[in-house]
């Protein structure tokens, strides 16, 4: 791949119960930055979820995932990191 | 019991992990014009989840797929039917002929999914003057089909009308739904009342419907709940009464007789049968012992 190739796919919206997901790539390995009202209590169990739907997905190239986090609980995020990967992996950019 | 049957937008989180706990009997999760069409897959996505691993409480859980005319339907019932929802309610209904197509793609998802077939349920909106005209046969055309339903902005729209708060225009809409319901042994709901501050419109409305012999109502905010719930459950007095009369029966049932009488009068099975149908909207009788 080439810069060329660089895209960005997104899923989700900032609003309550809600987060944003941001899959960048290609990325220098698997890269989760995780943001927001969540993130200094949960960071890790997020993060786990992330890379769970990740490997489910069968993502195996370098990816920069980034959440911006307004109290989503674990089914939303799950849900939000899925649509946006399928996204980016289908070229569907937006 | 359907008397409120509530909306939720299906790619809004807060709403679809919130609605059951306004309690109303049942939740259509809407996959169609609450959802814009760039947002279809992740709606898809997240009703998935959220019907998977979501709490509902005692509602009856449904989705509103997209219509058969749409490039989306075919996967929304995959995704849908593989959860296990009770039933699907499907837009735009105008034929016998809809239906059985629905039907050979749920018995497909069902079987792939290992759900007993026929345990999805067909909810049909009528929102055309063909699909009403159509009534009877559409609620007669598969056994799946448990309600029929009046989609009231459509309708006006196709009846080259508007809708009102006053609803002339569905009056008379109203009552072939009521009778192609009865007739074909299904559940009669109501469209929705669009004006979410007017409680006093809600409540006339809602009475009129009840009048005709609707089964419930379909509603767009939480706040209408309560309204359509008061105006569908019986008084005290209708239940005391209800209950002297079914009493009145099990008793005559008991002792053999043909006959029944409460207060020196004969009853006869009309009003047996409606007073049983009192106490099951009274929460005294299950919807199987109503007779």
């Amino acid at each position: 791949m080439t810069m060329l190739d660089s895209r960005t796919a997104q899923a989700g919206t900032l609003e309550s119960m809600d987060c944003l997901v941001t899959v960048t790539g290609p990325a220098d390995g698997r890269v989760i930055e995780i943001s927001g009202s969540s993130a200094p209590r949960f960071k890790i169990s997020m993060e786990r979820r992330v890379n769970d739907v990740l490997d489910s997905l069968g993502c195996d190239s370098g990816v920069r995932v980034a959440v911006q986090d307004n109290g989503a609980l674990d089914i939303v995020l799950g849900a939000r990191v899925e649509a946006a990967f399928v996204r980016y992996r289908e070229g569907d950019v937006r | 019991m359907r008397r409120t049957m509530l909306y939720l937008p299906g790619s809004n989180p807060n709403m679809l992990l919130r609605g059951h706990l306004f309690e109303p009997d049942g939740l259509v999760i809407d996959l169609e014009d609450s959802v814009s069409a760039g947002e279809k897959d992740s709606a898809r996505v997240l009703v998935r989840e959220v019907l998977r691993r979501g709490e509902f409480g005692a509602c009856e859980v449904t989705v509103r797929i997209n219509s058969t005319d749409t490039e989306y339907w075919r996967k929304d019932v995959e995704v849908v039917v593989s959860c296990g929802v009770s039933g699907l309610r499907v837009p735009k209904v105008e034929s016998p002929q809809t239906v059985k197509d629905m039907d050979e793609e749920i018995s497909r998802a069902e079987e792939k999914s290992g759900i007993p077939r026929g345990s999805t349920k067909l909810f049909c909106l009528l929102e055309s003057a063909l699909g009403v005209w159509n009534a009877y046969d559409i609620a007669k055309s598969s056994p799946r089909v448990t309600a029929i339903i009046p989609g009231g902005e459509d309708l006006a729209a196709d009846l080259r009308t508007s809708r009102s708060k006053e609803g002339a225009e569905l009056e008379w809409i109203r009552r072939m739904i009521i009778v192609a319901a009865r007739a074909a042994g299904v559940d009669a709901l109501d469209t929705v009342f669009p004006y979410v501050n007017d409680d006093e419109g809600l409540e006339r409305e809602t009475g009129f419907v009840k009048q005709l012999g609707y089964d419930g109502k379909s509603v767009v905010h939480p706040n209408q709940i309560a309204v359509v719930h008061s105006v569908f459950d019986p008084t005290e007095r209708e239940t005391a009464a209800a209950k002297r009369i079914v009493d009145a029966a099990s008793d005559a049932e008991a002792r053999g007789l043909g006959a029944v009488s409460l207060d020196g009068r004969m009853i006869d099975a009309p009003v047996i049968r409606r007073a049983r149908f009192t106490l099951m909207r009274a929460g005294l009788l299950s919807d199987g012992q109503r007779g």
